[in-house]
């Protein structure tokens, strides 16, 4: 999947995530994460993200990320849903069911 | 909680919104293109607006604090701007404000005694400015311009500074409220320029003379003297373009016609002085005893006047304007 626009997902408001993300021009992965648990959970916030991103075979992708204490699964859906809005994808893979 | 958006407010709504923010001390922005209110029992608890991709007027009723609106407000204030393909936004707050909008994945870039703009990416003007090659040539000269079109007065001032400084940056307005697009301006003063070896024609991006920076500059024809303020602009410029590209000098045109521009090269020379930068002004280049202005060239261009206009610009904007100016 390739990502063509500006797109987000989530909101700032507690134990959720916004997660913006922009094409970034071959340019690889690039995360830019502000949390409120960065000191005990940044490293694998940015896990997360990195790997739902791979999951959706995206390479090249800017993120910004702002988190308020989400969970894994919350972290996952966001980042999910800016990804598909981002690439104009119609046909979503939650899991592994393909719709 | 209700929540009510506006694009942009208007009737009595825009009537609680302006009285709202009044309690708040802030001003509702005119130019506010979006605005999205909470309500507690129909009053207006919180407010904010979007306008160009500028998140501005945004204010949380005291008694509200603490309950996350402030949070609510610019998420819905960034989902609007992108949704209107704004990917980069800006903010605007008061100084104080810092640390709320601070945990809200906004990150400083300039501030006065009473404006603190931030952006919504880390370091971006840091990266932005670290992309733009740098030199050991000395002295480094800078203008910024818009050159709308690039006319024989910018070529002119261009060749002077490029003379007297070991190097110069050429900074070109990016923000598209001018006649010819940015795309078209910079590939002109690139062209135009080729001749000259030291130098670096670089866009100006979302920093110096736009619509976070200094969004006075483009409502010229209001007038609106009192509002002007181009402190943030000038800050911008030397803080993070003048500082880490070593420039010391910049430069500037006289302005016989225009009194926004007149009014902010009088700022500069306040502000810039006592920051290291010397800001030298030429006179305008003059054809028929008459000073060459990009407004001149636009109105001969607008009226089909070709012949009129020729002498005033340089060979690859004159090409430009006969195939039509991009239009």
């Amino acid at each position: 999947m390739e990502i063509q626009q500006t797109a987000v997902a989530g909101t700032m408001e507690s134990s959720d995530i916004m997660v913006t993300i922009s094409p970034n021009d071959g340019k690889g992965m690039e995360i830019d994460l502000d949390s409120t648990v960065e000191k005990q959970y940044g490293k694998a916030i940015r896990k997360t993200i990195e790997d739902t991103l791979k999951e959706l075979e995206i390479c090249h992708a800017r993120v910004r990320a702002v988190d308020k204490g989400a969970l894994d699964c919350a972290i996952q859906a966001r980042v999910k849903a800016a990804a598909y809005r981002a690439s104009g994808e119609q046909a979503y893979r939650w899991g592994d069911a393909v719709k | 909680m209700e929540m009510e958006c506006g694009a942009p407010m208007r009737g009595s709504r825009l009537d609680a919104t302006k009285a709202f923010l009044q309690s708040m001390e802030l001003e509702y922005d005119t130019g506010a293109e979006y605005t999205v209110n909470f309500l507690e029992q129909d009053r207006i608890v919180a407010s904010g607006s979007l306008q160009d991709n500028v998140l501005k007027c945004i204010a949380v009723s005291d008694h509200c604090q603490g309950e996350g609106l402030a949070a609510r407000l610019v998420t819905e204030l960034k989902m609007e701007g992108v949704r209107r393909g704004r990917s980069h936004l800006f903010l605007y707050t008061k100084p104080e404000q810092r640390r709320r909008f601070g945990s809200l994945g906004f990150y400083p870039v300039a501030q006065t005694d009473h404006v603190l703009l931030m952006e919504d990416e880390r370091d971006g003007i840091a990266r932005f400015v670290s992309a733009i090659p740098k030199t050991r040539a000395k002295p480094v000269g800078a203008m910024v311009v818009n050159c709308n079109p690039f006319t024989m007065g910018h070529l002119r001032l261009i060749e002077s500074a490029a003379k007297e400084c070991g190097y110069i940056y050429i900074l070109v307005v990016s923000e598209e409220k001018s006649t010819f697009s940015s795309g078209d301006r910079l590939r002109l003063v690139r062209e135009g320029t080729m001749h000259l070896s030291n130098l670096c024609v670089h866009p100006t991006g979302d920093y110096l003379i736009s619509s976070a920076t200094f969004p006075t500059y483009f409502i010229k024809e209001k007038k609106q003297a009192a509002a002007f303020n181009s402190e943030l602009d000038l800050q911008v410029f030397a803080e993070h373009f003048a500082h880490p590209l070593g420039i010391t000098r910049r430069y500037i045109g006289s302005e016989p016609f225009c009194p926004v521009t007149r009014r902010y090269h009088q700022q500069m020379k306040e502000y810039l002085p006592a920051r290291g930068i010397e800001v030298i002004e030429r006179p305008r280049f003059v054809v028929d005893s008459q000073a060459v202005s990009a407004s001149r060239v636009r109105l001969l261009f607008s009226q089909g006047r070709m012949a009129e206009l020729r002498p005033l610009v340089p060979d690859c904007t004159f090409r430009f304007l006969q195939g039509g100016g991009g239009q």
